[in-house]
C-alpha cells in the first residue's frame, strides 16, 4: 500500500513538472527569411513575396527599358517623381498593406532611377512643422514655402481574395495588382500582378 | 441486424462519402512550410541602381554634347530662350533639345526635302518646356519655323515670335475659348457657351469680338438689361479701337456694329 502511494505521488510529481514544462512560454528567434505559414491567412511571407515580385517587375520591362528608364532617356536623365497612391484591401482579411508598400518605396529610393515624394497622410505633418518653422526657426535655417516638389506618377492598387472551402480545406487565392498612374494624362504606365495561392488544411479534431 | 449488415452499411456509407468529395489530382507545394527562402528584392535594387548609374551616365555625355552644340551657335535672343527653357522660332535641333531638357530619345523625326517635324514618340511622355507640352516642332532647312503646344482647349500653333508672346499666347488662347463658346452656342448650349465666353473676356480683354459674343449670347437668352450693356461696350470698345486704328475695325465689324445699335434701340424701347 505504501509502495502504491509513493509511486502515485512520483507520478503525480513528474506529471506536474511535464504540465507546467509544457505551459512555460517558448520563444525562438528565426530568421525573417524563413516562411512559416500557421493559419494561411495573409502573412508576412506573402507581404514579402508581392514586395519582390513587385520590385522585380518595376524595374524589368517585358521588352524594351523599364518605365522609369524611358523616363530618364526621354527628359534628358531626369528622374521621374512618384507619389504611392491608396492601396485597397478588397479581401475579407486583415492585411496591413504599409508592408509592402514601404518595401517598393525603399527599393525605388535604393534603386536612383526615381524619386518618391512623401504621399498625402505623410505631408501634413511636414507642413505643418514647415508652417511652424516659418514663426519658430531662424531665418537661415528655415524650410522655404513653395518648394514642394510635384509628382508625374502615382502608384495606386488593390488586393483581392477568393476563397473556396469544403470540409476541413479552404482553397485561398489572392491577387495584387498595382498600377502607376501618369497624374497629368491618367495613362497607365506600368502595371504589376502577383498571385498567390494557398490550400489549407485543417483537421477535423484537434486536441 | 447482423454484425455483417452493420459492416455492409458502414462500407457503403464509406464508398459515398468518398465519391462526393471533390476529385482532384494530389497537390504540390512550391515552397514547403518553414523553408528559408531569401528576399530577392536587395539584389534586383543593386541590379537597377547599376544599370540606372551607367544610363544615367551616358544620357549625361549625351546632354552635354546637345548643350555644347546648342549653345555653340545661337544668337542671344535664342540663348536667352535655351536659358529660360523656352521654344522659339529659328532653333536649331539641339537647341529644341536643350530648351525643353530632352534628348533625342524624346523625339521621332519624320519628313524630308528640306522640312523635318518632331514629334513625342509617346503622348503620355511628350516633352515640355516652361510654357507647356510641346506638340510637335516644324523644321525648316534645319531650323525651327513653328511649334505647337498642347492645351486643354486644343492644339496651340506657335509661327512667329509675336504669337510666342504674353499676348500672342493670351490671343491664341482667347480664340480656342471662343471657338469652343461658339459651338456651345451653336448647340443652342447659351448658359455653357457664356462660360466659356467669361473666360476667353478674362485672358484678353477688351476684345470686341467677344463682347459682341456675349451681348449675342445674353439676348438669345433673353436677358435685356445684360444684352443692352455687352452691346454699349461693344460700340464703346469699337470706338476705343477706331482712335487706336483709323477706321480698320468699322471695316471689319461694320455689320456686327449695324446690328449692335439695332439691338439696342429694341432693348431700350422694350425696356421702357
Amino acid at each position: 500500500m505504501k509502495t502504491l502511494a509513493r509511486g502515485l505521488r512520483a507520478a503525480l510529481a513528474t506529471g506536474a513538472i511535464l504540465v507546467s514544462g509544457g505551459c512555460a512560454t517558448q520563444v525562438t528567434r528565426i530568421s525573417p527569411d524563413q516562411q512559416i505559414d500557421l493559419s494561411g491567412r495573409w502573412n508576412d511571407v506573402d507581404s514579402r513575396q508581392v514586395a519582390d515580385a513587385m520590385v522585380r517587375q518595376s524595374f524589368q520591362a517585358e521588352y524594351g527599358p523599364s518605365w522609369a528608364m524611358q523616363f530618364m532617356q526621354q527628359h534628358g536623365g531626369r528622374k521621374p517623381t512618384l507619389i504611392v497612391g491608396t492601396i485597397r484591401n478588397r479581401s475579407m482579411e486583415h492585411i496591413p498593406v504599409e508592408t509592402f508598400v514601404r518595401d517598393i518605396e525603399r527599393a525605388y529610393l535604393g534603386s536612383g532611377q526615381v524619386q518618391v515624394v512623401a504621399s498625402n497622410e505623410e505631408r501634413q505633418e511636414v507642413r505643418e512643422e514647415r508652417a511652424d518653422q516659418q514663426e519658430n526657426a531662424s531665418a537661415d535655417s528655415r524650410a522655404r514655402l513653395g518648394r514642394e516638389r510635384g509628382a508625374q506618377y502615382m502608384l495606386q492598387g488593390d488586393i483581392s481574395q477568393i476563397t473556396d472551402r469544403e470540409g476541413g480545406r479552404r482553397v485561398v487565392y489572392y491577387q495584387v495588382d498595382m498600377t502607376l498612374v501618369d497624374l497629368e494624362t491618367n495613362a497607365k504606365t506600368w502595371t504589376g500582378q502577383h498571385k498567390i495561392k494557398k490550400i489549407v488544411e485543417q483537421p477535423r479534431f484537434r486536441l | 441486424m447482423t454484425k455483417q449488415t452493420i459492416a455492409a452499411a458502414a462500407a457503403l456509407a464509406a464508398l459515398g462519402a468518398a465519391a462526393c468529395a471533390p476529385r482532384m489530382q494530389p497537390v504540390r507545394a512550391v515552397q514547403p512550410n518553414g523553408a528559408i527562402v531569401r528576399s530577392t528584392q536587395d539584389d534586383d535594387i543593386a541590379h537597377a541602381r547599376a544599370q540606372g548609374q551607367s544610363e544615367r551616365t551616358r544620357l549625361a555625355a549625351e546632354q552635354d554634347a546637345v548643350q555644347g552644340q546648342a549653345l555653340a551657335a545661337c544668337t542671344p535672343m535664342l540663348c536667352n530662350a535655351i536659358a529660360r527653357g523656352e521654344l522659339a522660332v529659328g532653333m536649331t535641333r539641339e537647341q529644341v533639345m536643350a530648351a525643353t531638357h530632352s534628348g533625342p530619345a524624346a523625339w521621332e523625326e519624320r519628313g524630308g526635302g528640306g522640312i523635318t517635324t518632331l514629334t513625342p514618340p509617346d503622348e503620355g511622355r511628350a516633352p515640355h518646356d516652361v510654357l507647356g507640352e510641346v506638340a510637335f516642332v516644324t523644321l525648316q532647312n534645319g531650323r525651327v519655323s513653328g511649334y505647337a503646344y498642347r492645351e486643354p482647349q486644343g492644339v496651340r500653333l506657335v509661327s512667329s515670335a509675336a504669337d510666342a508672346t504674353a499676348e500672342g499666347t493670351a490671343r491664341a488662347r482667347a480664340q480656342a475659348l471662343l471657338r469652343e463658346g461658339d459651338e456651345l452656342a451653336m448647340a443652342g448650349d447659351f448658359n455653357r457657351a457664356l462660360n466659356y465666353y467669361d473666360r476667353a473676356d478674362i485672358i484678353s480683354p477688351n476684345d470686341p469680338a467677344v463682347t459682341l459674343r456675349m451681348a449675342r449670347a445674353l439676348d438669345k437668352q433673353l436677358r435685356p438689361y445684360e444684352a443692352l450693356i455687352r452691346y454699349q461696350l461693344f460700340l464703346h470698345q469699337l470706338e476705343i479701337e477706331r482712335i487706336h486704328a483709323y477706321g480698320d475695325a468699322y471695316a471689319q465689324y461694320g455689320a456686327a456694329v449695324a446690328e449692335a445699335r439695332s439691338r439696342i434701340l429694341v432693348l431700350e424701347r422694350s425696356g421702357r
